[in-house]
């Protein structure tokens, strides 16, 4: 989790929606992307999970978005995602061949951590009164998915209890 | 931050979707070669990307550049040629250890010594994916393999120490384990006028040692900056370019401070030279007709 090349001090309201809606919109592709590795791999129950946080994360996208376009209008973005890695998308290391389901959610369940750590650290450095607020807004959003994924991870049937490693056949001479 | 922004990473991604396994280092390095193009801000049309074959080399199609993903080490002969016959082109190399240091080993050496205006990124995983985890050159000594089942008996290649002898005039190493990093280095490569290279630990998950896992990376990995190192410094960046395969430092080893002519900028001159009071095109026969 990192951005690079953006002062949070110098932050107008407009350009931290946009940084905001980049962060969703870098979620929800990841969250994509991570459904279709499943899907290639035949593992539907990840899979699945994961679809459902590309759309948490669009929605989310999409409301902050539409904040932005009602102050702001269709202004430019100044903001750039050249500087934005994984600050809610899970890192491309959480991703495995044949994830259980309650894989994908414990790696999402790390990514909301993530995101909260992220705008809690960046809180301090804060200056505008009205970013200062956007920021609280969003720690405390991450604070709300956290637990509706911890909710999610608590209805899941416990483990089988084996690893997938018992599965996977050692790398064979062509 | 005023200025607007033109492009973002994902005007650089295509729509292929990569079939790398789950996990793969490889997803982190196309991820942060988008952003490091973005921040440059060149289109995708003036970008042409061209690797050998490998899992890694299959990174081109994953990006809106002009992309070729050619014959097994060929990525530079065919990079050099692009960048000769277009060179308004931004020409990306890339492929893995095995592309690039063992069946294109022998390119490498001429496109430094040419100091051709271009970046090389190796995606570095000490293993041939593609071909399901036979040693690659820079596998470790004793590295138990399909086709080493008692350990390998050869020392590896060390890619950085090779690159700084043949004179290279930007040599760096990045990982995932730091992917804003890894960015930040691939867009000074690519800012660097000559022949760069990016030595990319990336690691395989599916034939990977454990140690090559980005935990197993995280804790050998030190940052060149944090070490107080002169990036001018050749000596100095050979010094600590030995200690590949036991350390990962990340960040830049050289960068010449003097960046010496590319090749394309000789052979313009040289043009340039040779065309004073050259005959027109249509008049080239004249030469051969004796008057
Ligand atoms: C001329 C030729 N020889 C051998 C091969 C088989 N081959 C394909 S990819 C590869 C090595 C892949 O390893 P590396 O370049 O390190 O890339 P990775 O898959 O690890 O990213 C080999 C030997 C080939 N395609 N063409
Ligand atoms: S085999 Fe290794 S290098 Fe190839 S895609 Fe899989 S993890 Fe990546």
């Amino acid at each position: 989790m990192a951005t690079r090349g953006i002062d949070f001090a110098q932050l107008s309201l407009m350009e931290a929606l946009d940084l905001a809606i980049l962060i969703e919109e870098e979620a929800q592709e990841r969250y994509e992307d991570f459904a279709g590795q499943m899907e290639q791999h035949r593992t539907p129950g990840a899979a699945r999970f994961f679809r459902t946080m590309a759309v948490n994360e669009g929605r989310h996208g999409s409301a902050l978005f539409d904040r932005r376009t009602e102050l702001f209008g269709p202004a430019p973005r100044t903001v750039s995602s050249a500087g934005i890695f994984d600050v809610e998308a899970p890192d491309y290391d959480e991703a495995r061949a044949f994830m259980t389901p309650r894989q994908a959610m414990e790696s999402a369940l790390r990514s909301e951590q993530k995101a909260h750590a992220f705008f809690t650290e960046a809180l301090p450095g804060i200056q505008d009164a009205d970013v200062k607020a956007l920021f609280e807004e969003l720690r405390d959003e991450e604070a709300e998915h956290e637990a509706l994924v911890l909710a999610e991870l608590a209805k899941l049937p416990p483990e089988p209890g084996f690893s997938e490693e018992e599965f996977v056949d050692p790398p064979a001479a062509q | 931050m005023s200025a607007t922004c033109e492009f973002q990473a994902k005007d650089y991604r295509s729509d292929l979707k990569p079939i790398w396994c789950p996990g793969c280092g490889d997803f982190s390095v196309v991820a942060s070669i988008y952003r490091a193009l973005a921040a440059i801000g060149r289109p995708p049309h003036e970008i042409a990307f061209v690797s050998g074959i490998g899992c890694s080399s299959r990174i081109p199609g994953y990006t809106t550049a002009y992309g070729f993903n050619s014959v097994h080490g060929r990525a530079l002969p065919i990079a050099q040629g692009i960048k000769l016959s277009s060179p308004e082109l931004l020409v990306l190399a890339a492929g893995g250890d095995g592309d690039g240091f063992s069946i294109g080993g022998g390119h490498i050496a001429h496109a430094i010594r040419r100091n051709m205006d271009l970046t090389y990124i190796v995606m570095d995983n000490q293993i041939y994916g593609l071909t399901k985890g036979q040693l690659s050159p820079t596998s470790q000594k004793g590295r138990i393999t399909c086709t080493s089942h008692y350990g390998s008996l050869e020392a590896p290649v060390n890619p950085l120490l090779y690159v700084l002898a043949y004179g290279a005039g930007f040599v760096a190493q990045a990982s995932p384990t730091d992917i804003a990093g890894m960015a930040a280095i691939i867009e000074e490569a690519i800012r660097y006028p000559g022949f760069a290279f990016v030595n990319i630990q990336s690691p395989c998950v599916t034939y990977g040692e454990e140690a090559q896992q980005i935990k197993g990376l995280k804790a050998i990995s030190e940052s060149l900056a944090a070490l107080g190192h002169d990036s001018a410094d050749r000596l100095a960046a050979m010094d600590l370019a030995q200690h590949y395969g036991s350390k990962l430092h990340l960040g830049v080893f050289y960068r010449d401070p003097d960046p010496a002519p590319t090749y394309g900028d000789l052979v313009r001159d040289r043009q340039a030279l040779l065309s004073q009071g050259a005959l027109p095109k249509e008049r080239i026969l004249d030469l051969f007709i004796k008057s």
